[in-house]
Protein backbone atom coordinates (compact mmCIF):
# COMPACT_ATOMS: atom_id res chain seq x y z
CA UNK A 1 0.00 0.00 0.00
CA UNK A 2 1.58 3.54 -1.36
CA UNK A 3 1.29 6.89 0.87
CA UNK A 4 -1.12 8.09 -1.13
CA UNK A 5 -3.97 5.36 -0.70
CA UNK A 6 -2.94 5.46 2.92
CA UNK A 7 -3.34 9.16 3.36
CA UNK A 8 -6.74 8.96 1.11
CA UNK A 9 -7.98 6.25 3.73
CA UNK A 10 -7.54 9.39 6.46
CA UNK A 11 -10.47 10.56 7.95
CA UNK A 12 -11.42 13.21 10.55
CA UNK A 13 -9.96 16.27 11.62
CA UNK A 14 -6.90 17.27 9.74
CA UNK A 15 -6.48 20.16 12.49
CA UNK A 16 -5.52 17.38 15.01
CA UNK A 17 -2.36 16.79 13.27
CA UNK A 18 -1.51 20.33 13.02
CA UNK A 19 -1.45 20.62 16.28
CA UNK A 20 0.50 17.62 17.07
CA UNK A 21 3.08 19.13 14.88
CA UNK A 22 2.52 22.18 16.81
CA UNK A 23 3.79 20.26 19.55
CA UNK A 24 6.30 18.00 18.47
CA UNK A 25 8.65 20.96 17.01
CA UNK A 26 9.02 22.91 20.16
CA UNK A 27 8.80 20.14 21.81
CA UNK A 28 11.98 19.01 20.24
CA UNK A 29 13.52 22.22 20.28
CA UNK A 30 12.94 22.54 24.13
CA UNK A 31 14.77 19.13 24.47
CA UNK A 32 17.86 20.33 22.38
CA UNK A 33 18.50 23.25 24.67
CA UNK A 34 17.67 20.89 27.55
CA UNK A 35 20.52 18.61 26.57
CA UNK A 36 22.81 21.03 25.37
CA UNK A 37 22.60 22.99 28.49
CA UNK A 38 23.26 19.79 30.93
CA UNK A 39 26.59 19.21 28.76
CA UNK A 40 27.66 22.09 29.43
CA UNK A 41 27.05 22.30 32.64
CA UNK A 42 28.55 19.09 33.02
CA UNK A 43 31.71 20.54 31.57
CA UNK A 44 31.74 23.86 33.41
CA UNK A 45 29.65 23.19 36.67
CA UNK A 46 30.93 26.78 37.65
CA UNK A 47 28.83 28.09 35.43
CA UNK A 48 25.45 26.37 36.01
CA UNK A 49 23.66 29.74 37.16
CA UNK A 50 24.32 31.35 34.37
CA UNK A 51 23.69 28.69 32.18
CA UNK A 52 20.61 28.02 33.49
CA UNK A 53 19.27 31.85 32.94
CA UNK A 54 20.98 31.43 29.28
CA UNK A 55 18.53 28.62 29.22
CA UNK A 56 15.34 30.74 30.15
CA UNK A 57 15.85 32.55 27.08
CA UNK A 58 16.24 29.64 24.57
CA UNK A 59 12.96 27.56 26.13
CA UNK A 60 11.04 30.98 25.87
CA UNK A 61 11.97 31.65 22.01
CA UNK A 62 10.82 28.03 21.59
CA UNK A 63 8.23 27.93 23.66
CA UNK A 64 6.54 30.65 21.81
CA UNK A 65 6.07 29.01 18.92
CA UNK A 66 4.57 26.01 20.27
CA UNK A 67 2.16 28.57 22.47
CA UNK A 68 1.27 30.20 19.14
CA UNK A 69 1.02 26.87 16.89
CA UNK A 70 -1.61 25.66 19.92
CA UNK A 71 -3.68 28.54 19.66
CA UNK A 72 -4.73 28.27 16.08
CA UNK A 73 -7.92 26.84 16.86
CA UNK A 74 -9.19 30.21 17.29
CA UNK A 75 -8.41 31.01 13.64
CA UNK A 76 -8.48 27.84 11.69
CA UNK A 77 -10.80 25.57 13.46
CA UNK A 78 -14.63 25.53 12.67
CA UNK B 1 17.08 48.92 33.01
CA UNK B 2 20.67 49.93 33.61
CA UNK B 3 23.20 47.82 32.41
CA UNK B 4 24.84 46.51 36.04
CA UNK B 5 25.92 42.79 37.62
CA UNK B 6 22.42 41.18 38.39
CA UNK B 7 21.74 38.23 40.36
CA UNK B 8 19.35 35.75 38.44
CA UNK B 9 16.68 37.00 41.14
CA UNK B 10 16.95 40.46 40.23
CA UNK B 11 16.95 39.69 36.44
CA UNK B 12 13.47 37.66 37.13
CA UNK B 13 11.79 39.93 39.48
CA UNK B 14 13.11 42.43 36.14
CA UNK B 15 11.23 40.23 33.77
CA UNK B 16 8.30 39.05 35.17
CA UNK B 17 7.38 43.11 35.68
CA UNK B 18 8.26 44.93 32.56
CA UNK B 19 6.59 41.73 30.98
CA UNK B 20 3.09 42.32 33.21
CA UNK B 21 3.58 46.09 32.74
CA UNK B 22 3.84 45.84 28.63
CA UNK B 23 1.01 42.29 28.84
CA UNK B 24 -1.20 45.11 30.41
CA UNK B 25 -0.92 47.64 27.93
CA UNK B 26 -1.61 44.99 25.03
CA UNK B 27 -4.60 44.21 26.85
CA UNK B 28 -5.62 47.31 27.20
CA UNK B 29 -4.92 48.76 23.50
CA UNK B 30 -6.31 44.98 22.39
CA UNK B 31 -9.46 45.45 24.54
CA UNK B 32 -10.67 48.69 23.16
CA UNK B 33 -9.90 47.77 19.93
CA UNK B 34 -11.84 44.53 20.49
CA UNK B 35 -14.46 46.62 22.00
CA UNK B 36 -14.63 49.07 18.78
CA UNK B 37 -14.78 46.09 16.57
CA UNK B 38 -16.35 43.27 17.88
CA UNK B 39 -18.65 44.58 20.51
CA UNK B 40 -18.22 43.30 24.18
CA UNK B 41 -17.05 39.44 23.07
CA UNK B 42 -13.76 41.21 21.43
CA UNK B 43 -13.49 42.83 24.72
CA UNK B 44 -13.59 39.82 27.11
CA UNK B 45 -11.61 37.72 24.49
CA UNK B 46 -8.58 40.05 24.31
CA UNK B 47 -8.43 40.06 28.25
CA UNK B 48 -8.40 36.20 27.84
CA UNK B 49 -5.69 36.11 25.25
CA UNK B 50 -3.36 38.41 27.15
CA UNK B 51 -4.19 36.70 30.99
CA UNK B 52 -3.35 33.50 28.59
CA UNK B 53 -0.39 34.88 27.59
CA UNK B 54 0.70 36.19 30.84
CA UNK B 55 0.25 33.16 32.96
CA UNK B 56 2.30 30.98 30.47
CA UNK B 57 4.89 33.37 29.73
CA UNK B 58 5.52 33.79 33.51
CA UNK B 59 5.47 30.06 34.21
CA UNK B 60 8.24 29.30 32.34
CA UNK B 61 10.72 32.33 34.12
CA UNK B 62 9.23 30.97 37.44
CA UNK B 63 10.14 27.37 36.75
CA UNK B 64 13.48 28.71 36.60
CA UNK B 65 13.68 30.75 39.08
CA UNK B 66 12.28 28.64 41.25
CA UNK B 67 14.21 25.70 39.68
CA UNK B 68 17.68 27.34 40.11
CA UNK B 69 17.22 27.15 43.97
CA UNK B 70 17.20 23.32 43.53
CA UNK B 71 19.71 20.68 42.85
CA UNK B 72 20.31 20.18 39.27
CA UNK B 73 17.92 17.25 39.10
CA UNK B 74 15.44 19.51 40.81
CA UNK B 75 15.99 22.44 38.07
CA UNK B 76 15.54 20.25 35.21
CA UNK B 77 12.73 18.58 36.65
CA UNK B 78 11.14 21.82 37.21
CA UNK B 79 11.51 22.99 34.13
CA UNK B 80 10.63 20.44 32.30
CA UNK B 81 7.31 18.91 34.56
CA UNK B 82 6.38 22.86 34.25
CA UNK B 83 6.78 22.53 30.47
CA UNK B 84 4.69 19.77 29.91
CA UNK B 85 2.45 20.66 32.60
CA UNK B 86 1.77 24.25 30.55
CA UNK B 87 1.10 22.83 27.30
CA UNK B 88 -1.42 20.07 28.42
CA UNK B 89 -3.40 23.03 30.64
CA UNK B 90 -2.77 25.27 27.31
CA UNK B 91 -4.80 22.26 25.43
CA UNK B 92 -7.54 22.21 27.62
CA UNK B 93 -8.04 25.62 27.89
CA UNK B 94 -7.93 25.91 23.68
CA UNK B 95 -10.53 23.03 23.66
CA UNK B 96 -12.80 25.02 26.30
CA UNK B 97 -12.52 28.02 25.24
CA UNK B 98 -12.95 27.31 21.06
CA UNK B 99 -16.59 26.25 21.83
CA UNK B 100 -17.41 28.93 23.96
CA UNK B 101 -19.77 31.51 22.66
CA UNK B 102 -18.41 34.75 24.39
CA UNK B 103 -15.23 34.36 22.42
CA UNK B 104 -14.48 35.97 19.31
CA UNK B 105 -11.38 33.56 17.86
CA UNK B 106 -8.89 36.20 15.89
CA UNK B 107 -9.71 38.74 18.79
CA UNK B 108 -8.01 36.54 20.90
CA UNK B 109 -5.54 34.92 19.08
CA UNK B 110 -4.40 38.13 17.99
CA UNK B 111 -4.07 39.23 21.31
CA UNK B 112 -2.02 36.29 22.66
CA UNK B 113 0.43 36.25 19.83
CA UNK B 114 1.02 40.29 20.32
CA UNK B 115 1.44 39.50 24.00
CA UNK B 116 3.72 36.70 23.50
CA UNK B 117 5.95 38.13 20.78
CA UNK B 118 6.17 41.65 23.21
CA UNK B 119 7.11 39.53 26.63
CA UNK B 120 9.72 37.70 24.23
CA UNK B 121 10.92 41.13 23.47
CA UNK B 122 11.41 42.25 27.31
CA UNK B 123 13.00 38.92 28.06
CA UNK B 124 15.81 39.71 25.27
CA UNK B 125 16.37 43.08 26.60
CA UNK B 126 16.72 42.50 29.76
CA UNK B 127 19.03 39.37 29.59
CA UNK B 128 21.44 41.22 27.39
CA UNK B 129 21.12 44.49 29.30
CA UNK B 130 21.83 42.88 32.22
CA UNK B 131 25.69 41.17 32.94
CA UNK B 132 25.18 37.89 34.82
CA UNK B 133 27.39 37.17 37.34
CA UNK B 134 29.70 33.74 36.70
CA UNK B 135 28.45 31.86 39.25
CA UNK B 136 25.09 32.40 42.00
Amino acid sequence: MDVTNIAAGVTGSLGVIGYGLAAVGPGVGVGLVVSKTIESIARQPELAARLQVTMWLGIAFTEALALIGLATPFIFGK
Amino acid sequence: MTQHTLGASQLFKRVLGWGAILIGGIALLASLLGWLLVGQRGLVSALIGASMAFIFVSLTALSVWIGGKLSLGGFFGMVMGGWLLKVVLFLVLVGVLKRAAFIDGPTLFLTLVASILGSLAIDSLVFFRARLPMGE
